[in-house]
C-alpha cells in the first residue's frame, strides 16, 4: 500500500494541473473575449450565470397588449361609454388658420381626454408646423384637467405637391382628378400611421372650418350611421349674395352620372361642381333650409372631406380614400362609394349646417380691390368737399345776423314739424327694431360677411368673376 | 501536515471558488458600463425606442411607470411627432434599422410557427407581431396557446424578445365556423370566407401599422418552416410586393418518403381566359383559382418552381399574389392598397389586393424558387 500510493500521485499531480491550466486560461481567455467583444455579454452572461442575473433585466416595459374589437363598434352615445375618438386633420400651409382651428378644439364639448388628435403636416412652406407644436404643447399644458387631449400624433410626411394651395388652383378642373388622388394619399397615410384598435370613432375635420357646433360630434353620433356628413356652405361678401354652398361633393348617385361613369376611361375621376361633367345628382348643399329640421337625413352615394363622422369599423374594414380611379372617384367621392359597395350606411344631414371660411378668389380680390380703390376715391371727394363748404362758411361769416334771422325762422318751423313726426314714428318702431334684428342674425352665421361687406352693393357684380360660382352652374340649371 | 500542504495547493474546488470569484469581481466592476454598451445594447435600444405613454402606436412597446403632474394628476399624453419623410425602405433593411411588422390572422396556434418566428435572426428588437384571432372557442384555445407562447419569449433573454406584440380579437363572426380543409375549399364558401379574410387582414393591419413601421410581413399561422434569413431575402430585393413559393412537405406513400408538394395557387400571371371569364361576370362574382368550374389558365408560380436546381434569388412578375407569406412595403398599405373586402375587379383578398397595388402604380413580383412550408393537415 505504501508503495502503491506515491506511484500514482504525480500522475494524477499532473492531470490535476493541466485541468487546472485548462481552466484557468479558459476563464481568462473567456474574460477577455467577453472585454474584446461587449455584445457577447448579453449571449454569455446569463450561461455563465446560470441565468440567475437575467431576472435584474426587466427592462420596465410593456410589449405586449390586447385589445378587443368587439369593444369598439361605435354606438349613439358614445360619449357615455366612454368611447375614444380619432380626429383627423390634414394640414397644408394652414398656419392662418390654426388660431381658429384650435378655439374649435378648446370648445369642443365631447370628453377631450377620449379624443386622440392626428395631424398630418406636408409640403408647407409656411410655419405650420412650428405653430402646431407650439399650440398643441399650451393645448396639452392647459391648468383645466379636462382641456387636454389624449394621444397626440403630428405626422410629417411631403408628397411633393407641385399644385399650391390658393383657391384659384386649387379648384381649376385640369388639376383636379390629380390634386385629389394626392389628397387622398395624404388622407390615408393619416390614417394609416394614426388609427388604433382602441379607437370607436373617426372624425375628419379640415382646419378652415369657421362655424361649427361646439356639439358636433355628438350631433352626428347621436344618428348611430356608419358615415354622417353635414352640409357644408360658406358666407360669402354681400356683392356675391351672402352665403353660398360649399362642398358639393356630398351627392347621391344619378342615372345620368352612372351612364357618363361608362364612357369615360379606367382612370378618369369625375368631379362634381364642374361644366364638363353634368351628371344631375341631387347634391345635398342644395337641399338645405335654414329653418329645416337638422336631423333629418338623406342616403348619399360620395362625401365630401370638410366633417365626416365614420365608425373606426368601417376603417378597419378596409374602406379608405382611393387615391386611384375607384368607379370612376378619387378621394372622399370614392370613400362614400367603397362604403356603400362594402354595405355601409353613408348619409348627410341636409339642414344641419357648419361654416366653411370664405377666402376670396384672384377675382374677388380684384374686385374688392376694386372697390377699395372706389371707396377711397369717394371719401377724397367728400373730404374735399367739406373742406370746400367750411372754406365757404367762414368766408360767409359776416353774414351773421342775416343768417341769424333766417335760423329763427327756420327753428320755429323745425320745432311744429318734429312733434307731428314723433307721432307718426311711435307707430312704425315695432317694424323697425324686427327687421333690425334680422340682420343682426344673418351677421352672427356670417361673421366675415360684416367685414369684407362693400361700402356700396355693385350693381353690375359679375358673376362669372367668381369662379366658384360659376362651377356651381351646371348643377343648378 | 505533509499530506495536507499539497493538498490545499493543488485542490480543484480552491481555484475553482478563486477564479469564479475573481470572475465576478470583475464582473461587478463592469457591470454599470455593460447595461449601457451591451446586454445591454439593445436594451438601452429598446428603451430609447419605448413610448412615454400607454396612448401610443402598437408597435412601440411603452413605458410602465407613468409621469405625474405637480397638482398629482397623471400627465396628459405628450405630443409627438413623427417623420415618415425619414422612413426608408432598402435593400440592407437591417443595417438601416428599417422596422418590420409581421402580421398573422390566427385560428389555431401551432407552436412550430411560433418556434420557426423566433428562430428569424432579423434582429428582434426591430420585429413588432400583430394577431388577429376570430372570437370562437377554437379563437380562444387558441390565443392561451399564443399567449404562453408569448410570455415564455418575451420574458426570456433579451436579444430573442420582439419589440412589441398586438393581440386582435375580431369584432365579427366568420362565416364558417368549420376550418376543415375540405369544408374550406369548397367553391360556395370560398367567397364568403375570403371576404370575412379580408375584413380581417385589414382589420389587424390598419390599426397596427403605426407611424414606424417600413415593411409589412404578412404570414400565416399554418407557415411552419422558412428560411431563418426570410426577411432579409425578402427585403433583400426591394421590392414594392414580393411573394415567396408556398409549398407543403407530405409523406408520399407510392415513395415512402417525404417529398414537396405546391399549396398557395394564388400567386399567378394573368391569362387573356381569366380576363375573358371575369367580363362575362356579374359585379358580385369573383374569379377563383384551382376549380375546375372556372378554367382561366392563369400561370401559377406554384407551378414555375424548378425543384431540381432551384435560383432563389430568380424574380417574376406577378399579377395576383397569395398571402401565406408576402413581403409588402409599408408604403403601398399606406397609399391604400388592402384587401378588398368585395369584388374589386373580380378578385378578392390578397389577389384583390395585388390589383389594388397595380392600379395604384406599384409592380408585384414573386420567387417561384425561394420556399416556404405550409402545415400539413
Amino acid at each position: 500500500m505504501g508503495d502503491f500510493q506515491p506511484r500514482s500521485q504525480p500522475a494524477l499531480r499532473r492531470r490535476r494541473q493541466l485541468i487546472q491550466r485548462l481552466f484557468l486560461i479558459g476563464s481568462v481567455s473567456l474574460l477577455l473575449l467577453v472585454l474584446i467583444f461587449p455584445s457577447w455579454r448579453a449571449t454569455i452572461l446569463p450561461v455563465v450565470s446560470l441565468g440567475l442575473l437575467s431576472s435584474t433585466e426587466d427592462l420596465q416595459l410593456q410589449t405586449v397588449r390586447y385589445y378587443d374589437l368587439s369593444a369598439v363598434q361605435g354606438t349613439a352615445d358614445g360619449w357615455e361609454k366612454e368611447e375614444r375618438v380619432l380626429m383627423c386633420t390634414p394640414l397644408r400651409d394652414a398656419s392662418s388658420h390654426l388660431p381658429m382651428f384650435f378655439s374649435h378644439l378648446r370648445n369642443l364639448t365631447y370628453p377631450h381626454h377620449l379624443i386622440d388628435l392626428a395631424f398630418l403636416v406636408s409640403d408647407s412652406k409656411d410655419n405650420t408646423l412650428e405653430m402646431l407644436s407650439s399650440m398643441l404643447g399650451e393645448l396639452q399644458a392647459d391648468s383645466d384637467p379636462h382641456m387636454p387631449f389624449g394621444e397626440i400624433s403630428v405626422i410629417h410626411k411631403d408628397f411633393g405637391q407641385k399644385v399650391t394651395q390658393d383657391v384659384e388652383s386649387r379648384h381649376g378642373f385640369a388639376a383636379q382628378a390629380g390634386r385629389r388622388k394626392l389628397m387622398a394619399q395624404a388622407r390615408n397615410w393619416l390614417l394609416s400611421a394614426t388609427l388604433r384598435p382602441t379607437h370607436s370613432w373617426v372624425y375628419w375635420r379640415d382646419a378652415d372650418v369657421e362655424t361649427a357646433p361646439f356639439t358636433i360630434i355628438e350631433d352626428l353620433m347621436r344618428h348611430d350611421k356608419d358615415v354622417i356628413v353635414p352640409n357644408v356652405w360658406r358666407p360669402l361678401p354681400d356683392w356675391l349674395g351672402g352665403e353660398q354652398p360649399y362642398d358639393l361633393n356630398s351627392w347621391q348617385e344619378s342615372e345620368t352620372a352612372l351612364a357618363l361613369a361608362e364612357t369615360l376611361d379606367e382612370d378618369a375621376v369625375i368631379v362634381e361642381g364642374y361644366a364638363e361633367y353634368a351628371t344631375w345628382r341631387p347634391h345635398l348643399a342644395y337641399l338645405r333650409d335654414p329653418y329645416g329640421d337638422p336631423d333629418m337625413e338623406m342616403e348619399l352615394d360620395g362625401v365630401g372631406g370638410v366633417s365626416i363622422l365614420a365608425k373606426a369599423k368601417v376603417f378597419r374594414a378596409g374602406v379608405h380614400f382611393p387615391a386611384f380611379s375607384f368607379e370612376k372617384h378619387a378621394e372622399t367621392e370614392a370613400f362614400g362609394k367603397m362604403a356603400k359597395r362594402m354595405g355601409f350606411s353613408v348619409v348627410g344631414l341636409p339642414h344641419y349646417t357648419i361654416w366653411h371660411l370664405y377666402e376670396p378668389s384672384v377675382d374677388d380680390l380684384r374686385h374688392m380691390e376694386e372697390m377699395e380703390q372706389e371707396r377711397k376715391a369717394r371719401e377724397k371727394e367728400e373730404k374735399e368737399q367739406a373742406e370746400r363748404s367750411e372754406r365757404v362758411n367762414t368766408l360767409f361769416q359776416d353774414a351773421k345776423t342775416e343768417s341769424e334771422i333766417d335760423n329763427a325762422f327756420v327753428r320755429d318751423d323745425m320745432e311744429t314739424k318734429g312733434k307731428e313726426q314723433k307721432a307718426s314714428e311711435d307707430s312704425k318702431k315695432p317694424e323697425a327694431e324686427s327687421v333690425e334684428e334680422m340682420k343682426a342674425d344673418k351677421s352672427s352665421k356670417a361673421p366675415e360677411q360684416e367685414e369684407q361687406k362693400a361700402p356700396e352693393p355693385l350693381k353690375n357684380k359679375n358673376l362669372k368673376d367668381a369662379e366658384e360660382v360659376s362651377a356651381v352652374k351646371p348643377a343648378k340649371e | 501536515m505533509a499530506v495536507a500542504r499539497p493538498m490545499r495547493r493543488t485542490s480543484p474546488i480552491t481555484f475553482f471558488l478563486a477564479a469564479f470569484l475573481a470572475f465576478g469581481f470583475l464582473f461587478f466592476l463592469l457591470s454599470p458600463s455593460s447595461s449601457a454598451t451591451t446586454a445591454g445594447d439593445t436594451s438601452q435600444q429598446r428603451r430609447e425606442d419605448a413610448a412615454d405613454h400607454p396612448l401610443s402606436p402598437p408597435t412601440k412597446p411603452f413605458l410602465k411607470s407613468q409621469p405625474v403632474r405637480n397638482d398629482g394628476l397623471k400627465a396628459p399624453p405628450p405630443v409627438v411627432h413623427y417623420d415618415l419623410n425619414k422612413l426608408t425602405t432598402t435593400s440592407d433593411s437591417a443595417d438601416k434599422g428599417e422596422r418590420v411588422l409581421i402580421l398573422t390572422p390566427l385560428a389555431r396556434f401551432y407552436p412550430e410557427f411560433w418556434d420557426n418566428l423566433v428562430h428569424l435572426d432579423y434582429p428582434h428588437e426591430l420585429i413588432s407581431l400583430g394577431f388577429i384571432i376570430p372570437n370562437t372557442k377554437e379563437g380562444s384555445a387558441a390565443l392561451s396557446a399564443l399567449e404562453s407562447a408569448i410570455s415564455k419569449t418575451q420574458n426570456g433573454p433579451i436579444p430573442s424578445r420582439f419589440a412589441s406584440i398586438s393581440i386582435l380579437r375580431q369584432d365579427f363572426e366568420p362565416p364558417l365556423q368549420s376550418q376543415d380543409e375540405k369544408e374550406r375549399h369548397k367553391l360556395e364558401n370560398q367567397k364568403a370566407r375570403r371576404e370575412s379574410m379580408s375584413r380581417a387582414r385589414n382589420s389587424l393591419l390598419f390599426t397596427t401599422l403605426g407611424p414606424a413601421t417600413s415593411w409589412v410581413l404578412w404570414l400565416d399561422a399554418d407557415i411552419i418552416e422558412t428560411p431563418a434569413t426570410l426577411i432579409q431575402d425578402l427585403t433583400g430585393h426591394n421590392y414594392p410586393v414580393i411573394v415567396p413559393n408556398c409549398y407543403q412537405r407530405y409523406y408520399n406513400n407510392d415513395h415512402k418518403q417525404m417529398e414537396v408538394r405546391p399549396y398557395d395557387f394564388n400567386s399567378w400571371i394573368d391569362s387573356s381566359n381569366a380576363q375573358s371569364l371575369a367580363e362575362s361576370m356579374g359585379p358580385d362574382e369573383i374569379l377563383l383559382e384551382g376549380y375546375a368550374e372556372m378554367p382561366t389558365y392563369r400561370t401559377l408560380m406554384a407551378y414555375l418552381a424548378d425543384i431540381e436546381s432551384p435560383n432563389p434569388r430568380r424574380v417574376i412578375e406577378l399579377d395576383g399574389v397569395g398571402g401565406t407569406a408576402l413581403m409588402v412595403k409599408a408604403d403601398v398599405h399606406r397609399d391604400g392598397a388592402m384587401f378588398p373586402a368585395f369584388p374589386f375587379y373580380h378578385l378578392v383578398e390578397t389577389e384583390g389586393f395585388a390589383k389594388m397595388a397595380k392600379r395604384l402604380g406599384y409592380q408585384v413580383f414573386g420567387l417561384p424558387d425561394y420556399f416556404v412550408y405550409h402545415y400539413n393537415e
